[in-house]
Parts: C-alpha cells; structure tokens; sequence
C-alpha cells in the first residue's frame, strides 16, 4: 500500500493541475504511522502538499483525515496516549522531530476548527491575542495588524465599528471568519482548515470557499472536508483517504473524473458504505 | 511575506528564547497550582494532625479507657468519651431514621409523581433551604420546637410509652415491650433531649438528602423506565423494582453523606441537647455530643481538659471521615454506571 | 386476577399518597422555619440594631457583629477564592484523570462535608496557638484567625465548581489557544478561566452563603468582642456568634435580638444563593 501511495504522488505530474503546482512541495509526509490507545488510526501514509495551493482531504468519517490534519501542527500532543511515527518535513525540517520549538511551528502552522471558537474577549483581543504571544508590537502596528487580517478574512467591513465589541456576539459565520482572521494574523505559512464550514448555513459557507479561494494566493492550504462537492469547487489537489490509509492524491479535476481507484469512485458517486 | 535571512536567523532566536522562557514560566504555573491543590491535602492531615496532637496528652492519660468512660470530671480530672460518643450516635440515627423515609418519599414525588410545572420550583425552594446556616435550625429549635415538644408530645410519650408516667401506672405496651419504658421514661421538665436533637438535626438534613436522591433517581435511564411502564407496572412498582435498584449505591452514598453531616454537627444540636454529661437510657433526657461538648466548654477549658476535648475533636474527624469516604465511594459507583 | 389487580393499585395508592406527604411534612416544617426567622426577626428588628454594639447588652446593637461578620467573611473568601480557582485549574487542566489528582478531587468533596467545628480547632491550632506563644501567653483570638477558618470552609466549595466548570468547557477553545501557539499556563489563566468566569462567580457566592452561617468555627479563632473591631489582629464579634451567645442568654430582650440576627443572616445568605442560580442561568444564555 505505501508503494502504491507513494507512486500515486506523482500523480499531479500527470494531471493539468500539476504543472500549475511544480516547484518544491511546502510539505512532505514520509511513511507516516499514528496510534492511540494502541488503534493504528493512520497507515504509512506519504505525500507532497504542494505550496500556495489549496489540498482538500476527502474520505468516509474515521477515515483518519482529521487526525493526519492534526498532526500537521502536533495539536495532537496536548492528548495523552496519542502518538506519532513517521516524518513530516516543512521547509526541509522534520516538524516530529521533539526538538522542533512548538512555538515556531504554531507560529508557521495555522489551524481553523470545525466549530466556530471565538476567544470569551472583544473582537479586536481574539485577533491581537495570538500575535501578542509572537512578537512584541506598538500600539500603531498591532491595530494596523488586526486590520489586515480582518480585511484578509473579508470582515473588516462588517466589525469595523464594533471592535471592542465581545466576539461572542458575532454570527456563527463572522465567528468562523474572525478565527480564520486570528489564524492568519500569525503570518503563517501554512493553513490547516478542518470542516470548516459543517457548523454554517449554505450562505456562511459560500462566503468562507471564496474566501479559501483568495488565500491561497499567500497561504498553503490544507483543508479536510465531508463535502465532496466543497472539494470540487475550492481546491486544486485533492486526498482521498479510507480506513487510515491514503488511497489516492491527485489534481482535484482528475479526482472527480477519472479516479483512479475503485475505492474513489465508490466514494465520489456515493456507493460507499 | 517572503522574509529575509537575517530577519529568519534572528526571528529563529528569540523564538528559541520564548520557548524557554515559556517552558520555566510553566512549569512554575504548574508548581503553584499544585501546591494550590495540596493545600485541600495538608488541611485534611492538618485537622488530623492538630486534633490528634492537642489530644496527645488525654490519649497518653487514660488509653483505650478514653472510649468506654461515662466519666466527665473537670473537678477530678477525669474525662471519658463515652456519653458524648453516645449522643453523637444516638442523635444522628434518630435524624436517619427519620430524614430517610421522608427523605426518599420527597425524592420519589419529585421525580416520578409530581406533576412537571411543580418539579422545579419545588425542588429549588429544597435546595435554598437546604442552605439556610444550622444555627438557625437551633435556634428553631431552642425557642419554637422544644417547648412545643415539651407541651404537646413529650407527655403523651412519656405516659403512653415511658416507665415514668405522671400517674405512676405503665402503659399497656411498656409491660409487654422490652427496653420501650427505659427509651421514652423520664422526669425531666424541658423539651431538650436527645430526641429532640434528632429531629431537629433530621429537618436539617432532609433537604440534603432529598436533594442528592433525587438527583440521583434523575440519572435512571428514561428507556429503562419506559420499557418497565410498558409492560404495565404501577408508578411505585417501576421506583421500587427499576429506580432504587438501579440507583442503591449512590441512594447509599446520599444517606452516609447526611450522616457525615449529622455527625458533625454542631449548632442545630448544641442549644436542644441539655448540655448534661450523663449517661441516660431515655432518649427524652438530655445529653450531649461531641460537637456541642466541645463548643460548649472549649473556651474555658485547660490542662487535660482541654486534651480531652481535643481528643473527641479527633475521634469525631475520624469517624465521619470514614463515614464521608463511604458515602463519595458509594456515589462513585453510580457516575461509573453513568459513564459506560 | 382482579384482586391482584386491586391490591396492587391499592399499594400505589398508598405510596404516592406517602410520598405527597412526606413532601407536605418536609417543606412544612422548612416553612415553619423560615416563617418564625421572618416573624421574630422582623418583629425585633429596628433602627439601633445597627447603630449600637453589643456592649451595650439589651439597649445594644448588632453593629459590630455585623462589621465583624463582613471584615471575616471578607478575609475567609479573599484567602479562599484564588487558592481554590487555582486548586480547581490544576485538577481540571493538569491533573484530570492522573491518580493524585482525582485522589485529591475525592478527598476534596470530603473536605466539603468535614465537621466544621474540627477546622475551627485545626486552626485554633495552627494559628491562634502560635501567636499566644509570640505573645507571652496572652490568648490571641483574631479576625484573622476566624478569616483563615472560615477559608479552609469556602475552600472546597470554589475548588469543586471551579474544576466542574473548567471541565464544562469546550476543548476545541483549548485547542484553538494552543494552535496559535499560546502557552497552557496563558490558556488556563487568560481563556479558559475567563470562558467560565460565571460559574466561578458562582462558586465563590455559594462559598460566601456557606461560610457567613457558620459558627463553630469562629468560636475558638474570632472569639467574640463586645467593641467595635474593624482591624482583624483583634478579638473579632461576628453574627453567628453574637446569635449563639444571645440564645443562651436567659434574658428576652437578647433573644429578641438573636432572632433579628438570625433574620439578617438568613436573608444575607438566602439572596445570595438566588444570586450565584442567576449568574448561572445567565451564563447559560451567553455561553451557546
């Protein structure tokens, strides 16, 4: 199986969406293995998530894509009995590695969550408050930082006059978008989005996919999803995974057309179990 | 976005500083919070240790004999725990035997019988009595409920079931019930009494108790219940075969923590005991209890005294430690259930 | 078959009917409680209550048992409030599901039912003792010493809720803090306990209604003044402790005023614990 994976990466050469992604992937999975409680949940799972792209993970629920999403910044690690094997390489360095400063990684790796989860503070702290922890701005700077990542998060416009406003107040799609504000008000390099939009009404979520769209432009994003159809849209390559292993990664048009496998084409037209 | 080397190389260092100025920030959090935490240890040890150390010399002086004396004599210097153990046992089994039965019919109305609009504001009205200071339970008790008791029912008990009736003539049932004249004769004038501390220090507790059952009977699983009304059983056949079963441990867990509380109990019981340092079979005389023995004579006592007293604040920790344990493994049982 | 069927609804009968009664029994005489804490309360109650002291015996006041019972209860949850949120943090972020740390979650639920009365002596021991020995045998009774009693007291109460709501909250928030690289300790102090600050509140209210009844253990620690004492190294009166010494006393007027007292606490603690159920009700609002 890991062979076959490990061929399957080179699928994107192959495909029109590939030539779009060559250059050095941002990061690469290497015979990656994950445990908990002594369940193998992931399966010697190997690919390259090209860079300023977006890469949607697809798959059945359980199949493992949150979990290998989760690793992607050891957010993992605050659980006991949850462990890791295997190598992930981000600008030429494993980030398993113990010694890889976890700040520095969740500095580099951003990550939204499947729930909208605004800090209990006002609407302006939830986005100073990650920064403030990384670097050390004037007053002038950090609002002009808020901005920014308000703006890039395309919500400027809607709480601009309300920033001392508790963030709990928001909708539950302005709160989805003030955590992807704070998520990027980090200026980190990679984006790791899970289910972003399950908890949102169809309009949110319309809102939030063209967002991912104009961010990929700056950001490396990583997206896991139920929604095939979310897949199909917004991202370029797109993973197939079932059962802790990676069946399939190609570009996203090939995914949805001519898949490759049997097991993806059951998915996709919804012959899956 | 695309940053230069120097500022990566540079930026690279101080976040290698943050993260260790973070790491000894840490783990200094971690050590306060615990400290924090074994502070509820050290009070625990603390209360054992102090009781146990100012018991020292009483425990040295009189040994075992501490346990089995009636004596309590400041004049002589001689002190023996056993008529305020007495009263302590004596007092907080007449509050179960009471507290238990209403305890559980309170329990069983608010969740199985009472229609819903009433549940709730009759189960919070519980709960915010249940909070109301002991002291004034006593002083219910001292002006309001003693002389009442006094006047109205103690008469009837002593002359219908007591061996000292007004009249001198035992009643038909104290001739042919064993030990029934000894528990309710007596000739002395006042309500305080050891039964009267009973009841009151059972009012006290039945909000407590009421409280943990019902909470407890809610944890039963509806499907369980329903199943068991579909097949016909009556509202009392589904509490006493589905419920109580299901529920035994914790319902046990609730009545040893109403004991731990009457055990340890000092204002509702010290102003209805009597204050009196003697041995009486009559649960209609006065007596005393560790709590009220200490409270009463603590301040004023010295020397041996004050160990012997100290002791008894010992003997009470242990006891309704032990007590309180059995009662949180009891409740535990059922969070187990709850959690399978 | 029929008579089966009828004794069997004849038992049921006679069980709801019990258990109505019981309910009836048991709030009736709570009602009768509170009914005679409202009536002699209020009928002792008036203006010199809290104006005078009690030095001056029956034309007295309260005024200095009342300032007494503040200043304690104030020292009793100013001690007991951070050291038991922070004692709650640890269980719930850093202890949960470690032996010691539900080791000491049991042991602090004994805490909360151990008989006040011991604490009183626990801390007669570990602090009034100590100073008289500073002093040179003059017994030091103090505010302060009735304070620390008192906060061993509250102590468990804030622990236990402080833990309950840290685990109530959603770990997600958690996750999405360390995400940005927020160190745990940053997590604890500036989300997660700001995330269940009502529930804390609550807490510590409930802690306040418990401990401003109790009054074993301030007889042995605060003693008792009949003088104005604002400054807690002194002897130091308080409520439950002016209402214990008035109910002994054989005269009425100071009964009579026990009773208004006793009516001040009652109501102190009643609206508090209506206070600490609407912060919770409103959190529950805020929180979805």
């Amino acid at each position: 199986m890991n062979d076959s994976a490990a061929t399957m990466n080179q699928g994107p050469v192959a495909t029109p969406q590939a030539t779009t992604s060559a250059g050095a992937p941002k990061l690469t999975v290497r015979d990656l293995h994950f445990y908990y409680n002594g369940f193998h949940a992931l399966k010697g799972i190997n690919m390259d998530i090209p860079e300023k792209k977006v890469t949607a993970i697809i798959g059945p629920s359980g199949c493992g894509k949150s979990t290998l999403l989760r690793i992607f910044n050891r957010i993992y690690a605050i659980y006991p009995k949850l462990e890791a094997k295997g190598e992930i390489v981000l600008d030429g360095e494993n980030i398993l590695d113990p010694r890889y400063s976890m700040n520095r990684l969740r500095s580099k790796v951003g990550m939204v969550f499947q729930k909208p989860v605004p800090f209990p503070m006002t609407i302006f702290e939830n986005v100073a408050y990650g920064i403030r922890h990384h670097e050390k701005l004037s007053k002038t700077d950090m609002t002009i930082r808020v901005e920014q990542a308000l703006r890039s998060a395309a919500l400027w416009d809607e709480v601009k006059d309300k920033l001392k406003q508790n963030a709990l107040g928001l909708s539950g799609g302005q709160q989805q978008r003030l955590c992807i504000a704070r998520a990027i008000a980090l200026k980190p390099e990679v984006l790791l989005l899970d289910e972003p939009t399950s908890a949102l009404d169809p309009i949110a979520t319309g809102r939030i996919e063209q967002l991912v769209e104009e961010l990929k432009n700056e950001f490396t994003i990583v997206i896991v999803t139920h929604n095939m159809q979310q897949a199909a849209r917004c991202s370029d390559q797109t993973a197939f995974m079932y059962m802790g292993e990676l069946i399939e990664f190609s570009g996203t048009e090939k995914i949805f057309t001519k898949p490759g496998k049997k097991q993806t084409e059951d998915y996709i037209t919804g012959r899956f179990g | 976005m695309s940053a230069q080397p120097g500022t990566i190389a540079s930026s690279a260092i101080i976040q290698e500083q943050r993260s260790r100025r973070d790491a000894l920030d840490e783990r200094l959090f971690r050590w306060l919070l615990m400290g924090c935490a074994l502070l509820v240890l050290a009070s625990l040890l603390g209360a054992a240790g102090a009781t146990l150390w100012g018991g020292r010399e009483a425990f040295a002086k009189f040994g075992w004999h501490f346990l089995v004396s009636t004596a309590w004599d400041p004049g002589n210097d001689v002190y023996g725990a056993l008529v305020p153990v007495y009263g302590t046992i004596a007092t907080s089994l007449i509050a179960l035997l009471i507290a238990v039965p209403v305890s559980f019919g309170i329990a069983l109305y608010l969740s199985e019988v009472a229609p819903p609009w009433l549940r709730t504001p009759v189960s919070s009205a519980i709960e915010l009595l249940a909070g109301i200071p002991s002291i004034i339970y006593g002083m219910w008790g001292l002006f309001i409920f003693a002389p009442f008791f006094a006047d109205h029912i103690k008469p009837w008990l002593t002359n219908n079931l007591g061996d000292k009736p007004d009249d001198g003539k035992l009643s038909w049932v104290v001739q042919h019930v064993p030990f029934i004249g000894k528990l309710f004769g007596s000739d002395y004038p006042f309500g305080a009494s050891i039964l009267v501390a009973g009841i009151v220090l059972a009012i006290m507790i039945i909000p407590f108790i009421s409280s943990v059952m019902r909470e407890v009977f809610q944890t039963v699983p509806t499907r369980l219940k329903e199943s068991a009304y579909a097949l016909g059983s009556s509202t009392w056949e589904v509490s006493w075969d589905i419920v109580l079963p299901y529920t035994r441990s914790a319902v046990i867990g609730g009545i040893f923590l109403g004991l731990g509380r009457a055990l340890g109990e000092t204002m509702a019981v010290t102003f209805v005991l009597g204050n009196a340092m003697t041995l009486s079979a009559s649960l209609l005389d006065p007596g005393t209890s560790i709590a009220a023995t200490i409270a009463n004579q603590f301040s004023e006592a010295s020397g041996l005294q004050k160990s012997s007293l100290m002791a008894l604040a010992f003997l009470l920790f242990v006891v309704t430690f032990i007590v309180l344990l059995i009662a949180r493994l009891m409740l535990r049982q059922l969070k187990l259930k709850e959690g399978r | 078959m029929s008579s089966l069927y009828l004794r069997r609804r004849i038992t049921n009968w006679v069980a709801m009917g019990l258990s109505m009664l019981a309910t009836l029994v048991g709030l009736a005489f709570l009602a009768w409680i509170l009914w005679e804490t409202l009536r002699q309360g209020i009928a002792a109650l008036n203006f010199s209550l809290f104006t005078k002291i009690t030095a001056n015996g029956a034309d007295g006041g309260l005024a200095n048992a009342m300032v007494g019972s503040l200043v304690i209860n104030f020292i009793g949850i100013a001690v007991a409030t951070p050291i038991g949120v922070l004692a709650g943090a640890w269980l719930a972020e850093y202890a949960n599901r470690t032996k010691l740390g539900e080791s000491i979650r049991f042991l602090n639920d004994i805490l909360l039912s151990a008989p006040s009365i011991v604490i009183g002596l626990f801390v007669y021991t570990i602090v009034v003792l100590p100073t008289t020995a500073l002093t040179h045998g003059s017994t030091t009774f103090s505010g302060f010493a009735g304070g620390i009693a008192l906060a061993l007291i509250a102590l468990p109460v804030i622990v236990r809720t402080t833990d309950e709501m840290l685990r109530l909250v959603p770990s997600t928030l958690r996750e999405a803090a360390l995400s940005l690289g927020v160190p745990q300790w940053k997590l604890t102090v500036q989300i997660l306990i700001r995330a269940a600050r009502s529930g804390i509140i609550t807490g510590v209210l409930l802690a306040l209604a418990r401990i401003s009844g109790e009054t074993a253990p301030l007889l042995f620690t605060a003693f008792g003044n009949n003088y104005m004492a604002i400054n807690p190294i002194d002897k130091m009166s308080s409520l439950p402790q002016i209402i214990y010494q008035y109910a002994n006393d054989p005269g009425d007027a100071m009964h009579s005023m026990a009773w208004a007292g006793a009516f001040v606490v009652t109501m102190f603690v009643l609206l508090l614990s209506l206070a600490s159920r609407l912060v919770l009700s409103r959190n529950k609002v805020s929180h979805e």
